[in-house]
């Protein structure tokens, strides 16, 4: 099936790179290939999603919302999958997919949360970047796992790249296990978060909390400023997209600085089917494309292609890719396509109270929390369980809620639960999982979604390394949380289903060797070298670092790689 | 700062997808008299004090009966109908009167040993009070008044302060 830019209408559908899907890592690509000179198209499923225009609860008042933020119940009804991410809700509902809308087989339980948009999840991700440390990269390779063809030190100028555009807070901490970057203005931490930092430090030497960092302007420069970029508000209604700007999504910082170029070309409710081979040149020629809503097919071309669909839908765009000199999927000359799939492990959580401290309170709404480093097989192997895992904290004072189970009914109960209670702790983890051959996802043989696609099977779960992994943060935490004066610890393994954690990894790993790995060092497949895959399925291993910043800062330096390869003439 | 001013106020001008609080449907004849008994209820659990209303004044039956509808399972409806007629007949047995009649004082009484015992006794009628209480509060407290007034509300902080002094009389920050 040779697919020539002899199609009719060829020379109108041809750019010099094709990107597709406009989240966080396509975002990424488009920007930096505009500004590199290259006429781009961004391919994107979803509606078109406008800033600022387009969110609509941006500025909803609690009393706006006739359900007060809560779901019908006809939607928790429909929604078994999406309704369990805690981010869902009546005023983010319009920015997740619904559950019967992109339907997948569930080989093994797994909650696909996906945002189909201009923008994709870059509107409702959470926000916390921190870097990956050396250890990270180095790490897997000394356990005996597949290793990282690149280290830190590759990546560095990178992430220091999109550190400075997208804006990320931060303490420089000085820490080897959580590498400084390039910081707007730290958050600051409150009284008891204060205690719980000294009080563990001192307790544990090693066990560093630092605060989360997050892609928000506390600062902004007059980069941010030109994108229309502004300062964060401390609302905290993130999710609901933000009309200031102030966090990173690609609708605010990365498409409107591609746009500046004039090189780009955003083109919503475009359902890449597939990417087409030309076995003649053994290079993709362009991508078939099915009309969201008419299902009419075009066909695009282009000199680079830019997989950023998210994880999952990148893995399965490669597998639909076949051809006479790809049968099994595009660049999948091992079987290794779709396997070695991974996630975080989220597992386990503590609450606490902390006595005391009546006196102090807080004020404004931040938008992320303190956090430690992982401190678990670092440097070397200690324990029961293969990798490690980093905790995230926070410490609030319980608000009117607690008046539900808390008895009383009058003046004084009113007045006593109007103001703040008692301190509470939360406390989280975020374990590495280690992929393995048998965790993938397939194309379905039997099932196709409304355009004709393949759906996808997943087949996704966790290990006793991940059980073990849970035992020890439970015990660590409750330790650590014992001896810096909580008082009514309580742990929980929730046994969630994997990819909640939304930071699903793997598929079209990367690597030095084609035996192992699907794409190569600088995100080029093997076997198809103008194709480049940045999102989450080029990655080996998972890290205990949420993963985008360092989708971002791969993307980054892939599309300077691919703009250098187009100049030398080799792709 | 200026910037940010300037985009809210522009945004403020925007239409939302959704109802407002106001565009809540009215509820049917037979609900009125339902509604009545839980704005007194809501009264009672979260009265007038000085500088906020009370709960039955920013229509906390209206909002119960529409959360019990919209947001839990049908089989909800009967426990809260359950929970009702049980205050009810309390209020028969202990005072020997109708609820309606009861003053403010006897109806505090009232609630407060009806919350102790439904809290001892069986999941189903706990889980009747729990409904209707954390409604009632959840309804307040999200309230224009109850935000504004009950609560502190800060729409745009501009700014997150780690360490503030909590003064005698400061009230918690509404979400
Ligand atoms: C609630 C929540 C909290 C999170 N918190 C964090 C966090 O704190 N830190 C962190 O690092 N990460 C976080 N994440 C994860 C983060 O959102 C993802 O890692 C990131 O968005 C991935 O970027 P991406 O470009 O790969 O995919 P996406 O941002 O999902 O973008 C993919 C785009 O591709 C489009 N697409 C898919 N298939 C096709 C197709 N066939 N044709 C055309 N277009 C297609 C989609 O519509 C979508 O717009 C969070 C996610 C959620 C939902």
């Amino acid at each position: 099936m040779a697919s020539h830019p002899t199609t009719p209408g060829a020379r109108t559908h041809t750019y010099d790179a094709i990107v597709i899907g406009s989240g966080i890592s396509g975002g990424w690509a488009a920007k930096e290939l505009c500004e590199l000179g290259l006429r781009t198209l961004v391919l994107e499923r979803g509606r078109d999603v406008q800033h600022p225009g387009d969110y609509p609860t941006a500025l909803a008042n609690p009393w706006d919302m006739p359900h007060r933020g809560r779901l019908p119940h006809e939607v928790v009804r429909a929604n078994p999958i999406v309704k369990r991410c805690y981010a869902f809700d009546e005023a983010t509902a319009h920015f997740f997919v619904k559950d019967a809308e992109h339907p997948y087989v569930q080989e093994k339980p797994f909650d696909w949360i996906r945002g189909y948009q201009v923008g994709g999840k870059s509107l409702i991700w959470a926000r916390q970047t921190q870097r990956w440390s050396r250890f990270e990269f180095e790490g897997p390779a000394r356990d005996g796992l597949a290793g990282w063809p690149i280290a830190y030190d590759d990546l560095a100028p990178w992430y220091a790249h999109v550190e400075r555009l997208a804006g990320i807070s931060g303490n420089r901490d000085g820490l080897e296990e959580l590498p400084d970057g390039e910081f707007q203005p730290p958050w600051e931490m409150n009284e008891v978060e204060r205690v719980l930092q000294s009080r563990i430090g001192a307790a544990f030497p090693g066990r560093r909390v630092v605060q989360g960092r997050c892609a928000h302007l506390t600062a902004p420069a007059a980069q941010h400023l030109a994108l229309g970029r502004s300062q964060c508000q401390a609302r905290h209604l993130c999710y609901r997209g933000c009309p200031f700007g102030a966090y990173f999504s690609s609708n605010s910082a990365t498409l409107p600085a591609a746009a500046q170029t004039g090189r780009l070309t955003v083109r919503p409710h475009s359902v890449v089917e597939s990417i087409l081979h030309d076995d003649a040149t053994g290079r993709a020629a362009g991508v078939r494309v099915v009309d969201a809503h008419s299902r009419q097919v075009t066909e695009f071309f282009a000199r680079v292609i830019f997989v950023n669909a998210s994880c999952l839908n990148t893995n399965l765009i490669l597998l639909n890719s076949r051809s006479k000199r790809f049968p099994g999927g595009l660049g999948n000359d091992h079987g290794l396509l779709g396997r070695y799939i991974a996630f975080h492990n989220y597992r386990g959580s503590l609450t606490a109270e902390m006595e005391g401290f009546g006196g102090s309170y807080y004020s404004g709404r931040r938008p992320t929390m303190p956090m430690m480093p992982s401190f678990r097989n670092v440097r070397r192997q200690e324990t029961d369980f293969q990798r490690g895992y980093m905790v995230f904290f926070t410490a609030y004072r319980r608000d009117w809620n607690r008046g539900v189970d808390e008895p009383g009914v009058g003046a004084g109960f009113k007045e006593r639960i109007a103001r703040p209670g008692p301190w509470e702790i939360f406390m989280m983890m975020q374990g590495e999982t280690v992929p393995r051959h048998e965790h993938h996802v397939r194309l379905a043989e039997d099932r196709r979604d409304a355009w004709g696609i393949p759906q996808l099977v997943t087949s996704v779960g966790y290990t006793p390394n991940d059980d073990h992994m849970v035992r020890d943060f439970l015990a660590q935490g409750e330790e650590m949380l014992a001896r810096a004066g909580a008082k009514r610890i309580h742990g929980t393994d929730d046994h969630r289903n994997p990819g909640l954690d939304i930071h699903e990894m793997g598929g079209a790993r990367m690597g030095r060797e084609p035996r192992h790995s699907v794409v190569n060092a600088t995100n080029q497949l093997h076997a198809c070298p103008n194709v480049f895959v940045t999102d989450g399925a080029c990655m080996p291993s998972t890290g205990v670092q949420n993963p985008s910043l360092t989708y971002m800062a791969l993307t980054a330096r892939a599309a300077h790689h691919a703009v250098a390869e187009l100049k030398k003439g080799s792709l | 700062m200026q910037q940010a001013a300037r985009l809210a106020a522009a945004y403020v001008g925007t239409q939302l997808p959704i109802a407002t609080w106001a565009a809540m449907p009215a509820s049917g004849a037979a609900d009125t008299e339902i509604e009545r008994l839980l704005d007194q209820i809501g009264d009672t659990i979260l009265p007038a004090t000085p500088g906020s209303p009370g709960a039955g004044e920013v229509g906390i039956g209206r909002f119960v009966l529409y959360l019990t509808a919209e947001c839990h399972p049908p089989e909800t409806a009967a426990t809260l109908h359950e929970a009702l007629a049980g205050i009810r007949r309390q209020a028969s047995r202990r005072f020997s009167r109708d609820w309606s009649t009861l003053a403010t004082g006897e109806r505090e009484v009232l609630l407060a040993d009806y919350e102790r015992e439904a809290l001892a006794a069986t999941p189903e009628r706990k889980t009747g009070w729990l409904h209707l209480k954390g409604l009632i509060l959840l309804g307040y407290f999200t309230s224009e008044a109850g935000a504004t007034r009950a609560l502190r509300y800060d729409p745009v902080p501009g700014a997150y302060r780690g360490v503030v002094p909590l003064l005698p009389g400061d009230r918690s920050w509404a979400p």
